[in-house]
Order: structure tokens, then sequence, then C-alpha cells
């Protein structure tokens, strides 16, 4: 995967650098925002990670004039202040998803993988999770070369969760996704469900996490 | 300060007041009495004084001259009647030129002055050993009118003594009701004078350091302006102080970020890659304080924000559904409950509140994650919002190991840990629930869970309106 990492802090820029390059990644880091807009047009990046504070023009003008260029890159900001209003224009300048300092490691890799694997649907390409893999266009699933049947409502609901990996997803969300059903009288129908569809994905090594009261959580089957 | 009771205190204004109000009234009312005495007391005396000198005009009239000889044709009829008088004794005494009695008593023409014709001559005497009041007149008598006979009238000092004793009494009790209408209306006078100030007064005690903000100088009187404006320029200097501190906290965590964060990342890169075994402990120590560190940071940035929101009456409050806040929470808590061992679940109805969503997402956090430090591997823990009898309630409760009963009330302090205390806790994050309640209005409280297993912390909001 390919990052253009925009961060004016080197320690912290090289550290999230050789985190990503542990990860297989490809990082370019940018101390300036300036350049950006050129570097996206020039090489092919799948995320780009921002820093709100820069010197010269900031982080949100950087954003600004990347989106002014009709570029529809996922981008992930990163702010050392918590503020409501950062967070908001941030959002409202084209942001996909905000990060604050200090993050976890773990966090910013799973927001970027999220926001790659949620680009790359929406782009018709197939999303993949362990062995099992959900193709966007043929809405189709298979673990490995193996077709899974899936209903059509099970198709919709796994879509759903795969774009949200590694996030919970409320019963209110998955109910929200099926015409014609509400709160009242699904809440079996959707348990029955899930049931159903856990025990077709799980051999895929992924886990359906039941939250209790909440919702659900795809990820990752914990190594045994 | 006490502005209530005059007298107490080193330095009491409304004492000082009062006593040069009275002091000079505790002079001024004998003083009073003894001019009203002396001016009510004249003309009672000199009415008195008339009377003698009526008298006299009679006996004036009464002498004649017979055969060359100067008479007093005094029948004693006449002169019991010239004597009459209910409460005095009056005495007469008539005398011809050469001063030789006519009629009337000896002794009194004896105490006769030197007399011009017409005069007048008013004293006092004793006649028989008693006091009396003469008048004494010169009229014209003998042959040729050319000579001066003395007319004498005197009478005991009854009535006047009277009329003195009337006319002091008159004047004490009016000087008295005087000076006590004085001493009540003074001190009527300088407790209402004073109402101002015991406002003013009351209104610098509700100030406090989270409430500075100036006192109107238009509710005081023109004389404490020049005070409560100095007053008012103190809180001022206190609150830019107090705003310097937080923006200096606020700025110190902003800049403790970016470090923190490499610190972070880096803690937790060295213990995924293939480090030798002894190293192990080391880097776990190092990455359990860099997330202490970074949480740290957080907390006191939050800190800065709630306090700083507490000074602002305009701060923002939105629409806040407690459920959906906490809906999602479980991104984030999820997985460090899972890493700790515990089953994190949800119990969630639709509660609204005004609030700040930033600090109540702090405030929920902070429960969470105390919740996950506290309660222990193989704990339920379980956040709960609902609405009821008006309040919007939150609660995390857990099954885990709980604190011992003493501890609870202490927990709310600022960096208390408790005394099992384990893991990444500052020790602020109660102190920072309890600060983000009361700035929503809201109630924390720290409680056993049912069956008495573990711990929960309920925060009651006012519904929202």
């Amino acid at each position: 995967m390919n990052v253009l990492l925009v961060e004016d802090d080197s320690p912290l820029a090289e550290s999230i650098a050789t985190a990503m390059r542990a990860q297989g990644w490809r990082p370019d880091i940018s101390p300036r925002g300036e350049p950006v807009p050129a570097s996206l047009l020039q090489d092919p990046y799948d995320v780009l990670v921002l820093d709100i504070g820069l010197p010269g023009i900031d982080g949100l003008e950087t954003l600004r004039r990347v989106r002014e260029q009709g570029s529809t890159l996922p981008v992930l900001m990163l702010t050392a202040r918590d503020a409501v209003e950062d967070r908001v224009r941030g959002l409202e300048c084209g942001a996909d998803d905000y990060l604050v300092k200090p993050f976890a490691l773990s966090e910013l890799l799973a927001r970027l993988r999220a926001l790659v694997r949620r680009h790359d649907a929406r782009r018709g390409e197939s999303l993949v999770l362990a062995a099992l893999r959900f193709d966007t266009a043929s809405r189709s699933a298979r673990i490995g070369d193996q077709p899974i049947v899936l209903s059509a409502r099970e198709c919709i609901v796994l879509q759903y969760l795969m774009l949200k990996t590694d996030s919970v997803v409320t019963r209110e969300q998955l109910m929200a996704l099926v015409p014609g059903w509400d709160a009242a009288t699904s809440a079996n129908a959707l348990e029955l469900l899930m049931s159903r569809l856990r025990a077709k994905v799980e051999p895929g090594g992924v886990r359906l996490r039941t939250v209790r009261g909440l919702g659900y959580r795809l990820e990752l089957a914990a190594p045994e | 300060m006490s502005l209530e009771a005059p007298g107490r205190g080193p330095n009491s204004l409304a004492r000082d007041l009062l006593v040069w109000l009275l002091v000079p009234l505790v002079a001024l009312v004998p003083l009073t009495a003894a001019v009203l005495h002396t001016l009510a007391l004249r003309p009672a005396l000199d009415g008195l004084d008339r009377a003698l000198t009526d008298t006299a005009v009679a006996l004036a009239q009464i002498v004649e001259e017979k055969d060359g000889r100067t008479i007093l044709p005094l029948s004693e009829q006449t002169a019991r009647a010239l004597r009459a008088d209910l409460l005095d004794e009056t005495f007469f005494a008539v005398g011809d030129s050469q001063g030789r009695l006519l009629g009337g008593t000896p002794d009194l023409l004896a105490l006769a002055p030197p007399l011009q014709r017409g005069q007048w001559h008013f004293f006092e005497s004793a006649l028989g050993g008693r006091p009396v009041r003469v008048a004494a007149h010169g009229t014209a008598c003998g042959p040729t009118g050319a000579g001066v006979c003395p007319v004498m009238v005197a009478e005991t000092l009854r009535k006047r003594d009277a009329a003195e004793r009337a006319v002091l009494l008159a004047a004490l009790v009016s000087a008295s009701v005087l000076a006590l209408a004085m001493v009540v209306l003074a001190m009527m006078a300088v407790n209402r004078g004073m109402r101002p100030l015991r406002r003013a007064a009351a209104d610098v005690a509700t100030r406090s350091p989270d409430r500075l903000e100036p006192i109107d100088e238009r509710s005081v009187p023109r004389e404490v302006v020049a005070f409560v404006s100095a007053l008012n320029g103190l809180f001022a200097r206190l609150r830019e102080a107090a705003a310097a501190q937080r923006a200096f906290i606020a700025d110190a965590a902003h800049q403790l970020r970016t470090p923190l964060a490499v610190l972070r990342i880096e803690a937790s890169q060295a213990l995924s890659l293939p480090h030798a075994e002894s190293l192990r402990p080391t880097l776990e120590r190092l990455h359990a304080a860099a997330e202490r560190g970074a949480r740290l940071a957080q907390q006191l940035l939050v800190l800065a924000r709630a306090e700083g929101a507490s000074l602002d009456p305009s701060r923002r409050m939105e629409r806040i559904d407690l459920a959906r806040l906490a809906a999602q929470a479980a991104d984030q808590w999820l997985q460090p409950s899972l890493d700790a061992g515990q089953d994190l679940g949800f119990e969630l109805e639709p509660a609204w509140v005004d609030g700040d969503s930033l600090l109540l997402e702090e405030l929920l956090g902070n429960l969470i994650h105390n919740a996950i430090e506290h309660a222990g591997p193989g704990a339920r823990i379980t956040i709960r919002s609902r609405a009821h009898e008006g309040h919007a309630q939150l609660c995390v409760e857990d099954d885990g190991r709980g604190i011992p009963a003493e501890e609870m009330a202490t927990a709310w302090h600022r960096f208390r840990r408790g005394q099992g205390a384990v893991g990444t806790g500052s020790g602020l994050g109660l102190a920072i629930v309890a600060d983000i309640a009361q700035l929503h209005g809201a109630r924390a409280t720290l409680s056993a869970n049912e069956g008495g297993k573990g711990l929960r912390v309920c925060v009651d909001f006012p519904s929202a309106r």
C-alpha cells in the first residue's frame, strides 16, 4: 500500500513510516503541505495521512487544495488538538477520518486499512479479510477458492461488515441496511441471520464477534 | 469581616458611626435640657413677678395724702384680699417718704432698698427665716407728690419652686425623648446604611476560583465603588492568572502530544519486532509508561478544557443522546477490555442531555477505563444509559474486585489512587468525571454493585430541555 505521510515533526514521521514499512507498506514523507497536490498527481498513492499543524499552508488548506483538483483519495487527518471545531473543520474540508495525537500505532494502522478498504469497495474491488474475500462487483463471497452461498440479506450484511472490519457495528445500523426491517419485529430475525452468517464465514479465519447488548464486530480470528 | 453586629471585630464601621453619633448626643442632651430649662423658666417666673407687681400697684393706689400726711387707708378685708393666695404666703409693707411704716409687715419694709420714683426692684430675700421673692416699688407720695414711698410685696417661693420643678421635668422629658428617638434613628440609619455593604459582602462571598465575574458597581453605594472596583480589578487579575495557567497546561499537554505519539509508536513497534527475551520486561514497562503518559496528557487537556468551559458562560451545549455516546465509545474500548480478558457489554436506552460532546466522551472514557483497570480479568463490564424521573443516567458497572467502602469517598480526589491500584491509572480519572459532571449539573455517585460484588459508577444528568 502506498501512503503519503505529511508530517513536519521528523521523529514522528520516521516513527510512523518505520511502522508502516514493517507492515509491508510503502510510505513517502513530506514535511510540508505545498508540494502535496502535485505529488498526488505524479504518484499513485492509496491513502494520504495529513497533519493539521504544518508550517506554511496547514493541513486543512492542503486538503482543500487536494480536493479542489478532484482527488477522491482517502485522507486521514492527524491533529494535536482535540477541539471539536478542529474535527468538524477537518471533516468539512473533506477528510475521511481523523486521529488525535498521541494515538496508538494499532489504531492508526486499523483506521488506514478501513479507509483504503472502503475506498477499494467504492471502486468495485474485492474486500479481503484473512481467507475471506467479498467481491463487491459480483456481490459474491469466497473462502479461498470455495464460493460461499449467501442469501440476499446475508450478502448485504456481510458487505457492510467487511467494509467496517474491526469496527463495532450496531444492530440498528444492520437493520437499517435491510428494507422492511424494524427493531420490534426483526431483533430475532437479525440474530438468526447473524448466527447463520457466522457459521458460513468463520471457517475463513475471521471472527464475527457479538458485542453484548450493542451489535457485532468482524475481525481476524485470534491465532491459536 | 462581619458587618452584622456593630461592636464586633477590631474595626467596625457601624460601631464607629454609632460612637460618633451617640457620644456627642450624651453631651448634648444635658445641654439641651439646660437651655430648654432656662428658656422656659424665665417667662414662668416673670409671670409670677407680674402678679407681685399687680399687688404692689393696687397698694400704691390706696396710698393717699391727708392733712399733710401720707396714710394707707387699708381695711382689714382689703388687706386679706391682697394677701389671698392658694399656695404661698403673701406679705406687704408700705412706708412713707421717710421710711416709716404706713401698713403691713415691718420686717419687710426693713428690706426696702433705696428707690427712685417709679422704679421697680425685684430680689430674693428671707422673711421670718423663710425665703421670699420681693417686689419693691417707689411710688410718688407726699403733699407735693415729690416724695418716694416704698411699696413692698413679698411671697414665699412655693409657686416658684413648683414652676421650676415643672419646667425642669418638661425639659428633661423632652430632651430624653429626643435623645432616645435619635439613638433609635441613628441605629436604624446605620443599619440601613450598612445594608448595601452587607449585600456587596454576600456578593463577594459567592465568588470562588471558578466564579470570579465582577460585582456590578452600580449596585453598591458611591462610597464603596472604589473598593468594589478594586475588588473587581483583583478578580480580573485572578481570572487572567487562572486562564494563563490553564493555557499553560493546555499548551504543555499539547506540546507533549507529538513526542508522546512517537514514544507510543516506538514502544509498540519495539515490542512487536523480534527482540532478545531479556529485553521484554523493559520494553513492556516502556510501553506501559508511554500509554500512561499519553493518557495523562489527554486528561490534563480535558481538565483544562473543563475548567475553561466552567468559566465561559457562553459555552456551546448540544443535545446529546447518552445511548449514542456509549455506542460510539464501543469502538475505542472493546479491544482494551478484550485484551484485559473482560466482557464489555451495553444496555442502552435513549437518554438525552445538554452537554459538551467532547467532555462527555471523556467522562465516559474515564469510567470505562477505570472499570477495565480495576475490575480485573474475567470481569463483566456493562455500560447503561436510561432516562427516568426527569434524569438521564449513565452508569458503568462491573463485577470485579470493587474498592473498599472507606476509599469510596476519597476516590474522587485528584491523583488519589486506591490501595490496590494497578495498571496505567493516573488517579485523575474520577476527578475528571466529577469535574465534568459538575459542569453539566450532574451528580456522580460511586457505589458497590448490586450483590456487593464489583463497582458501579453512575452519573445523573438533568434531562435535556
